[in-house]
């Protein structure tokens, strides 16, 4: 399974599989400090040998060349991982922003009140039992065509959108 | 697992001190994984059996189910021509309960915001100076 390019998008993904399959799924986040190879730094040390010859013939980019990165600075990432053992399904998701951390990891705490069991979020125990007596049937149909793939997307979307709204403005 | 898991007080010191040891390392990971908690023990409640007949067994519990957190760092062996040293394994669990999940995963965050130091962090006056050049060109057009 290739990696998600918006932490958005892991999230809506795995919270459908957790619907699922909330037993068997479980979530493994890595955080990753690694010292660079000595190829690395060597691959490196020549991009930015090229970078500093560059700018002398092109002057015309307005804006100040990237900082020239350090050859030996260690690479850190942080790669959120859904997976079910029992379909196969995988879902990831990589940064190496700080700012994302904080807000990965109130994703994983929404995630974790699928796996207790939990209504959604605070706001959705206005109305638990209406809004489960929907969602059951539309999980049965999910849990079948989501091993497949993904053609589930535009329900889920239209099932959850107004909540992730409210969500984006706070 | 023969070990016991930690109270969540004791996870998060733990917790703490393998972000550090990474930090002051300079190289390794720290492995963090959650799922529902699915054996039966005394403290927690039944969890759901599986019905032959209901393909959707477990995805309506009649009660709250509490999550296992696990955390690791990986085990490194010292190697000859570098500088890395023997490192153990070392493995905490906790347990969070239903009621307890939103409180600790607020914790959570901060902990984890607070070791993950090494990623990349925003560059805000850059952004800043940008912005203000475009702005003050537009205006004097």
């Amino acid at each position: 399974m290739p990696y998600f390019k918006t932490s958005v998008e892991w999230y809506d993904q795995s919270s459908l599989l957790l619907k699922a399959r909330p037993t068997s799924t479980r979530i493994s986040s890595k955080y990753t400090v690694l010292k660079p190879t000595s190829s690395k730094i060597k691959k490196r040390q020549q991009y930015a040998a090229k970078q500093a010859s560059k700018p002398a013939g092109t002057t015309r980019t307005s804006s100040p060349p990237p900082q020239s990165q350090n050859p030996e600075e260690v690479t850190v990432t942080f790669t959120l991982k859904t997976y079910d053992p029992e379909s196969g399904t995988c879902l990831q998701y990589e940064t190496n922003k700080g700012a994302e951390v904080g807000r990965l990891i109130g994703n994983l705490g929404r995630l974790g009140r699928h796996m207790a069991a939990l209504p959604e979020t605070l706001e959705d125990i206005s109305a638990p039992t209406g809004a489960e007596g929907v969602s059951t049937p539309r999980l049965d149909e999910s849990g079948d065509v989501k091993i497949g793939g993904l053609p589930t997307d535009p329900k889920a979307g239209a099932s959850t959108g107004g909540k992730k709204k409210k969500k984006g403005k706070k | 697992m023969g070990r016991d898991h930690l109270s969540n007080d004791e996870f998060f010191a733990q917790l703490n001190n393998l972000f550090e040891h990474t930090r002051t390392k300079g190289h390794g990971s720290v492995y963090l994984t959650q799922k529902r908690l699915t054996f039966e023990s005394s403290s927690t409640p039944p969890t759901p059996t599986k019905l032959a007949d209901d393909p959707l067994w477990d995805t309506h519990p009649e009660q709250p189910l509490p999550i296992l957190i696990r955390v690791s760092n990986n085990k490194s062996d010292k190697r000859p021509g570098t500088d890395r040293k023997d490192v153990e394994k070392v493995k905490l669990s906790t347990i969070v309960k239903p009621d307890e999940l939103d409180v600790f995963y607020a914790r959570y965050a901060e902990a984890c915001k607070a070791g993950m130091s090494g990623l990349k962090k925003r560059d805000k006056k850059k952004a800043k100076k940008v912005r203000k050049k475009k702005k003050g060109g537009e205006a004097k057009v």
